[in-house]
């Protein structure tokens, strides 16, 4: 109690209000309340369907707009090996004929073998595109399209096209063959 | 103040340091987790339109199939993920996608089905949850730090309650000791609130602060990646059992109402369907999930092939492992989510107490300091003044 008394003022204040400096703490939600609001917003697809969004593009009688979910590079997801996160949006029409879609990087030899599965409302549906420990020079992203009439479609996007950050992943990695 | 402190003075300075540099911190974890317990039923009494409310005295239920049924003829381009309705004052909720690519969550009236509202984007349960939980910090593969600043609070917080026990001698006789000298001055009467709600709240306290430090556990588990889930790989519906269907025909499909009954018939006697998940591709089953009816703080779940109608997966109380049983607890525990609304307000009552009991400790800290200085300052003044006198009279 002693330091009190003796204390300059400066010394006086800073012992009186030490223990309220932790009040400051209350800025570190007030610095991140509007990026977590843009990120909770993100769900509701009103900021676009995805970080980086391609084109329309035909695909059999369908059409689909394909985007990249974040600008990430592909993550660990353990046995799976790395993964991408993809979003894809069907035309109005074509949502109640479709059945399935699919993605893949290079082009699938068959419908078991053609990749993540779309999950959710064709109008926003998101896969996890599993990235292949190497990537050939030709390959692309390949979207198949299954009609709930058992028809398939199948249309591809150059990887510099569709995610010019995989294509860099890959070269970082050194693993184009 | 010479002299050694005694033991008792050690712990009753251990029990202040732990909080007070602190004490705002806590106070606003505790405050927004008060209202976090209650977030669902500020919502019903700010929003109308989250009400479950009668149309008339008799008015039944028309259930989620009435309520898809409704949705879909007011707007037929809408697409439905899920449909829940957790309490029967709620409103049924609806998640569904537009073709502009958009979701929404609206509210139905589980009697009309009328539209009520749409629930804002961001809602005041999902806000909170992120203020208290992690600051609003985002999360980076898989790690908010304030996620962890958060978690770690409850170290200090069993810290208070362990030494709060040993300073407070025979504790156990303060529970009915209804006293609150009001007339001794604010500290005296912050003291005895401090001590009296202490008591009264130590279950609690102990609740929060063990399943908060779960959660500090589990938050290093998702940064290390470790997972003790026996949760086998999603079940696929079979591609042969999936229809082929023309353009222009409905799809065969089996109504909310039989994919539930499928469910409770499936899972363990009281089980009480609360959320249907739609097929999220035509190879995914519909996932019925409801609170267990031995065990209410874990929820159970069925996948219901929905061509068939038989449930071909489930995730119930004994497919958990022990470990999992306990740790799964541990956020409805947290949350006081488990037995409806007369826990959700023991839960933010004993909340209020404890955001109390912090602001209370700092009050009496800071007051018997000011005093005590103040105290001495005279002390000193007086002394002081009085050397002065004696040097003077001493003479040189």
């Amino acid at each position: 109690m002693n330091a009190w008394i003796d204390a300059s003022p400066w010394r006086r204040a800073w012992l009186r209000w030490r223990f309220h400096l932790c009040l400051l703490i209350l800025l570190v939600p007030v610095c991140f309340f509007s990026a977590s609001m843009h990120e909770q917003r993100l769900d509701s697809g009103q900021q676009g369907i995805g970080m980086r969004e391609l084109p329309v593009k035909a695909i059999g009688p369908w059409s689909v707009r394909l985007a990249e979910k974040t600008l990430m590079a592909p993550t660990a997801d353990g046995a799976a090996g790395h993964v991408k996160p993809f979003v894809a949006a069907f035309c109005q029409d074509c949502v109640p004929q479709i059945r399935a879609a699919y993605l893949r990087i290079g082009k699938p030899r068959n419908l078991r073998a053609a990749g993540a599965l779309f999950y959710g409302s064709l109008y926003r549906t998101e896969a996890y595109l599993v990235v292949p420990p190497t990537l050939k020079q030709a390959d692309q992203i390949w979207l198949t399209v299954e009609g709930w009439d058992g028809s398939v479609h199948q249309t591809s996007w150059p990887l510099a096209e569709a995610s010019p950050v995989l294509l860099d992943w890959f070269k970082q990695q050194g693993k184009i063959e | 103040m010479g002299g050694k402190p005694s033991r008792a003075k050690f712990w009753f300075l251990l029990h202040s340091w732990l909080a007070m540099p602190i004490w705002a911190f806590v106070f606003f974890v505790c405050l927004t987790g008060t209202l976090a317990t209650v977030s669902q039923e500020i919502n019903w009494l700010v929003d109308p339109a989250f009400r479950a409310n009668k149309p008339s005295a008799t008015a039944q239920s028309i259930g989620f199939d009435g309520a898809l049924a409704a949705l879909h003829r007011a707007e037929p381009a809408a697409d439905v993920q899920w449909m829940m309705q957790t309490e029967d004052y709620f409103a049924i909720q609806a998640r569904a996608t537009y073709p502009d690519a958009s979701s929404a969550t609206l509210y139905v009236n589980p009697y009309s089905g009328a539209i009520q509202g749409r629930a804002p984007e961001v809602t005041l349960r999902s806000f909170l949850r992120a203020l208290h939980g992690w600051l609003l910090v985002p999360f980076k593969g898989g790690t908010s730090i304030g996620w962890y600043l958060v978690s770690a609070l409850s170290i200090p917080l069993l810290g208070s309650l362990i030494t709060g026990l040993i300073v407070y001698k025979k504790f156990w006789r303060g529970f009915f000791k209804f006293r609150i000298r009001f007339s001794q001055g604010a500290r005296v009467a912050w003291g005895d609130f401090h001590r009296l709600a202490g008591v009264w709240s130590l279950w609690f306290v102990g609740v929060i602060a063990i399943t908060a430090f779960w959660l500090l556990i589990q938050a290093v588990m998702w940064t290390a990646r470790v997972s003790i889930s026996t949760a086998g790989p999603p079940v696929m519906v079979a591609r042969e059992e999936v229809p082929i269907v023309q353009p222009g025909q409905a799809i065969p499909r089996v109504s909310m109402a039989q994919s539930m009954e499928a469910a409770r018939q499936a899972l363990p006697e009281g089980f009480h369907p609360t959320f249907v998940g739609t097929q999220a591709n035509a190879y995914s089953h519909v996932r019925v999930w409801g609170r267990s009816g031995s065990w209410p703080l874990l929820y159970e779940s069925a996948s219901v092939n929905p061509y068939t109608g038989a449930v071909e997966d489930s995730r119930k109380l004994s497919d958990r492992s022990k470990l999992e049983l306990v740790t799964e607890s541990m956020r409805p525990l947290h949350a006081g989510d488990f037995g409806g609304l007369a826990v959700k307000l023991i839960w933010a009552f004993f909340g209020a107490l404890l955001s109390l009991m912090v602001f209370s400790g700092m009050l009496i800290w800071t007051k018997r300091t000011a005093q005590a200085s103040a105290a001495l300052l005279k002390k000193r003044e007086r002394l002081a003044s009085a050397a002065v006198v004696l040097q003077q009279e001493g003479g040189q």
